[in-house]
């Protein structure tokens, strides 16, 4: 704990809940809208906590950190792939989105827990740690560029904001994405192309066991006593692309669906 | 009243950006700068509410935990948010 949070700091009320929304497939002007939203919402009652678990369609991100250059196709390249470029403030450098991922957006009042920043990158990496301990996979914090390798190449990507103390952004993991379009771009400048769960892992390994693994290993590591488990947020309702009733977040109300 | 970079877990920090101009009124809470820390965006809020004076670091200069990145000065009586009130009239 720091001076800078202490200074906020109060410590977390029993009965803490973390709603989980596991959204499958979200655009990412969708995602950031409703981080947006979630923000605003943590900020203004700090002992509640959010998760947003989705995957994004193919494209490329680029945070604070990253440069063009680590984007080796030519922009018409880039747009006969349907893979749009999208500047973030997040901290990180450039990333590949594609299916087959799982990414894990924690937005949690870091001041209520005495978190830096900093301290909550390694809190992040310590969860993409224990998840893969989970899969036997023997895995390590990247000390330079907040992430998790596994023999040596990136399996995971960690690159978040804070805002008003609230985090947003998080962790992106390889589960068992198409790995070759990562020759194509050096995900936060690393010259080895990224690896999945999946690479490495003997055992078939599913999203939903890890989407299911990683909202627990949030919720504990973050000190939530309750989980919450939605599969949509009224405010995506009018900028789905989605059905009623489908995967992909378009449904008319949050149904919490499991709590514990 | 300054504003100081906030212990930020990282000894390695650059400022990333100013989200205000100095002559821009700022209330107490608003975001009025970006730092960035090896992984992490991290948004400074104006301490006071006023209108942003000084600015002593630059994008991409390093800054440190306790340092001061500019100063808060009292608004002028009948300024406005948002508006630059340290320029000429017609600039």
């Amino acid at each position: 704990m720091t001076e800078g949070a202490e200074a906020h700091q109060v410590h977390p009320a029993p009965g803490r809940a973390l709603h989980a929304y596991l959204l499958g497939r979200l655009e990412f002007d969708h995602l950031l809208a409703l981080q947006r939203r979630l923000v605003y919402d943590v900020a203004g009652d700090r002992d509640a906590g959010a998760v947003i678990l989705c995957d994004h369609p193919p494209g490329v991100t680029i945070g604070r950190e990253g440069s063009r250059v680590h984007v080796r196709p030519r922009p018409e390249e880039l747009t006969s792939r349907g893979w749009p470029v999208r500047w973030v403030s997040r901290g990180g450098g450039v990333l590949l989105h594609l299916p087959g991922q799982v990414a894990c957006y924690p937005l949690i009042a870091l001041d209520r827990l005495g978190l830096t920043p900093g301290e909550y990158l390694h809190e992040l990496q310590a969860i993409v740690l224990d998840l893969l301990r989970a899969y036997d996979l023997p895995a390590e914090a990247d000390p330079v560029r907040p992430g998790v390798r596994v023999k040596g190449r990136r399996i995971a990507h960690v690159g978040v904001a804070v805002r008003d103390w609230v985090s947003c952004f998080g962790i992106v993991l390889n589960v068992h994405p198409d790995l070759e379009p990562f020759y194509d771009v050096h995900c936060d400048g690393d010259p080895l192309p990224m690896t999945s769960v999946q690479r490495e892992s003997p055992a078939r390994v599913r999203v939903a066991g890890v989407r299911q693994k990683l909202v627990e290993l949030v919720a504990a590591r973050f000190r939530f006593d309750r989980v919450s488990v939605f599969h949509a947020h009224p405010g995506l309702v009018s900028r789905s692309p989605f059905p009623p009733g489908s995967a992909g977040g378009g449904l008319k109300h949050a149904v919490p669906t499991r709590t514990r | 009243m300054p504003i100081c970079v906030p212990e930020l877990g990282s000894p390695r920090a650059v400022l990333s950006l100013w989200y205000v101009r100095p002559g821009d009124r700022v209330s107490e809470g608003d975001r009025v700068a970006e730092v960035l820390i090896p992984g992490a965006t991290f948004d400074v809020t104006a301490p006071a509410s006023g209108v942003l004076g000084d600015r002593f670091v630059l994008p991409t200069d390093p800054v440190a935990t306790g340092q001061t990145l500019g100063m808060i000065e009292e608004a002028a009586p009948g300024s406005r948010p948002g508006l630059r009130t340290n320029v000429p009239p017609g600039e």
